[in-house]
């Protein structure tokens, strides 16, 4: 029943669409070179709103795995805790491909760190196709604090206040380190997401904030924001000027990856159609224009690798937090 | 201002393919306007896959953009006919449009309001062509200390909204900010009246308490109130506003227009304000303020003409410093990235032909939409003549489709069937649905703000009267509560003046 509304509500905007436009083609296109996969369409909850990264990243994904193995892949926003409304979705859908997700590394290592125990979403309930993208956080001043490297921060007098792009982000997690690490005083200012944090940061409402590279890039480059430092294992190709955290000697490294997964134990040769699909996505010139275009280092590492480095990140996030004796979930 | 940029801006709009586009978004924007639920971010978002195939990238984006303003006519459409408002912006329209309808002035209504989203949204577009970057400047002076201010200063305007006692009102109203606590608090992550369950973490969404408390609480207070009555049809009197409804109109068009400029600028919760500050204002400027409520004219035109205006310049953030205002302004920035550009303060120099092409198809697209509008007025009045037995179900229909729509959430209808009870025995008890719904919107925005306030204040209050803004913000608060509680007490002291609220309430009942 589910299914058939949403899928009733979609084709019949696409037909509006159509309708209106009979030029336009449509992408749900045909030429299928993997026999039984997918039998019909199947949706794709993302766990967030439509316009944000991890949105686009699904329709991307979504574009791909319907021009490679035919069929459609309607992605259905499910916003919600975090990404966690989707989570359940999928872990409690039918294990045979019919509902898949690109899901974000934050949900599984950071937000835990931040609900009670129940509400904790556990990779072990999915299983891991492939890996997809990295989305880098950034530590950037505003104009007005004169901050021009996070050295400055110790000549700071009084909190220093950052804004974040939520609780139990990365973007939290990122900045509460680096300040607890250098032993500033500071006090967090979460946000309801990326663009009201970069909007008070602009009007020197805040003194920094952590925010993802491709919100903040646009007004590092006209001079309105100022970089100090990245928080990924190497620096980032859009910003090769600006250190990372370990450059400068703090133990802080947080980096937000998707990946796609589905439901435990869907069949062997479902992952691997989803697996190769995608694999054959990733080489497209438009995917990776889309990448450039959206400050997105490509992650495409196996599923098992993922899951290796999911677990390792959560364990080595939760020791960084009870050594630093921070609290995400009491926003200071 | 670089003219030859603005002119040759025209030159691309008026390319016949790009015209074409500019068509076809205010007309899917209008009709998705008209059906609750799939707003036009949603739209947006699935129509996305047109910025890649398009030729010409501008043509593609100002597609898209006619989506987001062509949402805006159709969405007074069914707050006027069927008291059912699409988004938080249009709540305040329902009371004298819904109103209007029932006296069989339905058309008069949505003629003044195709006028005053005209004159609104290019008001708004010559403001944005002019002064963008100025304006843009402007609103980031809004801290979270001056979206606290602003947003109790709405929470108290609410209170004047409709037509019924202030103290019912504010007794809706302080519901309303009840249920806007439900959720996960954005701060802590801690759960607030959740029951452990997952549906309720993020919160109620606004649309479906709206469409529970006026949609289905209507149709389920129509059920009872004709049961067993012949069906007589609304009385159709004219299709168009007659040059006296124009000329009492007018100047609330330009007040509204105004008001949704300057305020349709701020991120988050601009637009909503934008419209409830119009209401305000024209029924304190109002000669006889008792009409509100029941029929006046100007509290469609001048919330209709806010919300347009509002709405367009809500684009001002977007393209002059990168920031998406709303939901459907990331699908637009999601769309510019689709075309290889990001927006942000570098667009204006790097894309002249981008920047100026979509600001100007908006003038064009504004006088299409009137254009739409003259004739669809006469054709969606004619929902009124439809007997209600049938109308019912089909509203019922739509509300409940729409609600899905939104999250996708079977969960969702179940809540909105909930808020429909509420607001079916809101209704036989005399309270009014508007304040509840406008509190619960502006709800969220005070808390967050005043709590984001007192971290960034260190837990020092007086920063709210020291800020040149939210200082000014509160001393206005201030002199609107005074200014009755004055006029109470040089009225005590004057015998010959009875009040007159019985009669007018009785006479609101209707």
């Amino acid at each position: 029943m589910r299914n058939n509304l949403s899928l009733a509500a979609v084709t019949a905007a696409a037909a509006l669409a159509l309708a209106a436009c009979g030029g336009v083609q449509n992408t749900a296109g045909s030429g299928s070179d993997s026999g039984e996969y997918p039998s019909g369409a199947v949706e794709m909850p993302v766990g967030a709103s439509a316009g944000g990264s991890s949105d686009l990243i699904s329709r991307e994904i979504s574009r791909g795995l319907s021009d490679e193995l035919g069929g459609s892949f309607p992605v259905i926003n499910r916003e919600g805790a975090n990404g966690a409304l989707a989570a359940a979705e999928v872990a409690k859908a039918e294990p045979d491909g019919s509902t898949i997700s690109v899901q974000n590394a934050s949900l599984f290592a950071i937000t835990p760190l931040a609900v009670g125990a129940d509400e904790v979403t556990s990779i072990d309930d999915f299983e891991v196709v492939q890996g997809v993208s990295r989305d880098d956080y950034v530590l950037v001043a505003s104009e007005g604090s004169g901050f021009t490297s996070v050295d400055d921060f110790a000549n700071a007098d009084g909190k220093i206040t950052y804004g974040t792009t939520g609780v139990g982000t990365g973007a939290q997690l990122a900045c509460a380190l680096t300040f607890n690490a250098g032993d500033t005083p500071s006090e967090a200012i979460p946000f309801d997401g990326g663009a009201p944090a970069l909007t008070a940061l602009l009007g020197d409402q805040v003194d920094t904030a952590c925010l993802q590279v491709g919100e903040a890039i646009e007004n590092i480059e006209s001079g309105k924001i100022v970089p100090l430092s990245v928080f990924g294992p190497e620096r980032v190709a859009f910003l090769p000027d600006v250190p990372t955290a370990q450059e400068q000697g703090l133990d802080v490294e947080v980096s937000q990856y998707r990946f796609m997964t589905v439901p435990k134990g869907t069949p062997q040769d479902v992952k691997d159609a989803i697996a190769d699909a995608m694999q054959a996505t990733f080489e497209t010139e438009a995917y990776k224009t889309f990448n450039t275009n959206n400050n997105l280092t490509p992650m495409e590492i196996p599923g098992d690798e993922v899951v290796e480095q999911l677990k390792a990140d959560t364990e080595r996030y939760a020791d960084l937090v009870a050594e630093y004796g921070i609290d995400l979930g009491s926003a200071s | 201002m670089d003219w030859t940029a603005f002119l040759d801006g025209f030159g691309v709009v008026t390319q016949p393919t790009n015209l074409l586009y500019c068509l076809i978004g205010v007309l899917i924007g209008m009709l998705i306007g008209v059906l609750p639920g799939l707003g036009p971010a949603a739209t947006m978002a699935i129509l996305l896959p047109i910025a890649y195939n398009a030729n010409d990238p501008v043509s593609a984006i100002i597609m898209l953009a006619g989506i987001y303003y062509g949402a805006q006519y159709g969405g007074t459409i069914t707050s006027v006919l069927l008291r059912i408002p699409g988004e938080a912006s249009s709540v305040v329209t329902v009371f004298d449009g819904f109103a209007l309808a029932k006296q069989g002035k339905a058309g008069t209504a949505l003629g003044i309001a195709a006028i005053g989203s005209f004159v609104g949204a290019t008001v708004s577009i010559i403001g944005l062509t002019l002064l963008g970057p100025i304006v843009a400047g402007y609103a980031l002076d809004f801290g979270p200390p001056e979206y606290a201010a602003l947003a109790l200063l709405g929470v108290l305007l609410v209170a004047t909204v409709g037509s019924g006692h202030t103290v019912k009102a504010l007794a809706a109203a302080a519901v309303g900010l009840l249920l806007a606590t439900v959720g996960s608090d954005s701060f802590t992550s801690a759960n607030r009246f959740t029951f452990d369950t997952l549906q309720l973490q993020g919160g109620i969404d606004f649309v479906v308490v709206a469409m529970g408390l006026f949609g289905v609480g209507e149709i389920l207070y129509n059920l009872e109130e004709r049961h067993g009555k012949p069906h007589v049809p609304a009385a159709i009197a004219n299709i168009w506003p007659s040059r006296k409804d124009l000329k009492q109109a007018g100047p609330a068009i330009g007040r509204g227009s105004v008001i949704g400029f300057l305020l349709g600028v701020l991120p988050g919760g601009g637009a909503v304000m934008a419209s409830l500050a119009a209401y305000a204002t024209e029924k304190r400027v109002a000669k006889d303020p008792s009409r509100f409520g029941r029929g006046a004219i100007e509290g469609v035109a001048g919330p209709e003409s806010a919300n347009n205006a509002a709405a367009t310049s809500s684009f001002i953030p977007l393209l002059t410093i990168g920031i998406p205002a709303n939901a459907s302004m990331a699908m637009l920035y999601a769309a510019l990235l689709v075309v290889g550009v990001t927006p942000g303060p570098q667009l204006i120099d790097e894309r002249p032909d981008l920047f100026w092409g979509v600001i100007n198809s908006m003038y064009i697209g504004n006088l299409i939409l009137l254009i739409l509008s003259i004739p669809l007025v006469g054709i969606f009045v004619k929902i009124l003549r439809v007997r209600p037995a049938i109308l019912a179900p089909i509203t019922a229909l739509i509300t409940i489709l729409g609600v899905y729509t939104i999250n996708n959430s079977v969960f969702d209808i179940f809540v909105m069937i909930g808020f429909g009870i509420l607001g079916y025995l809101m209704k036989k008890t005399g309270f009014e649905p508007g304040p509840l719904v406008l509190a619960f919107v502006l709800g969220s925005l005070m808390e967050s703000s005043f709590r984001r306030s007192m971290l960034i204040f260190d837990g020092d209050p007086t920063g709210f009267v020291t800020r040149p803004i939210s200082g000014t913000i509160l001393a206005f608060i201030l002199l609107v509560i005074a200014l009755p509680l004055v006029k109470l007490a040089l009225r005590r002291r004057d015998p010959d003046t009875t009040p007159t609220d019985k009669i007018d309430q009785e006479a609101g009942m209707r």
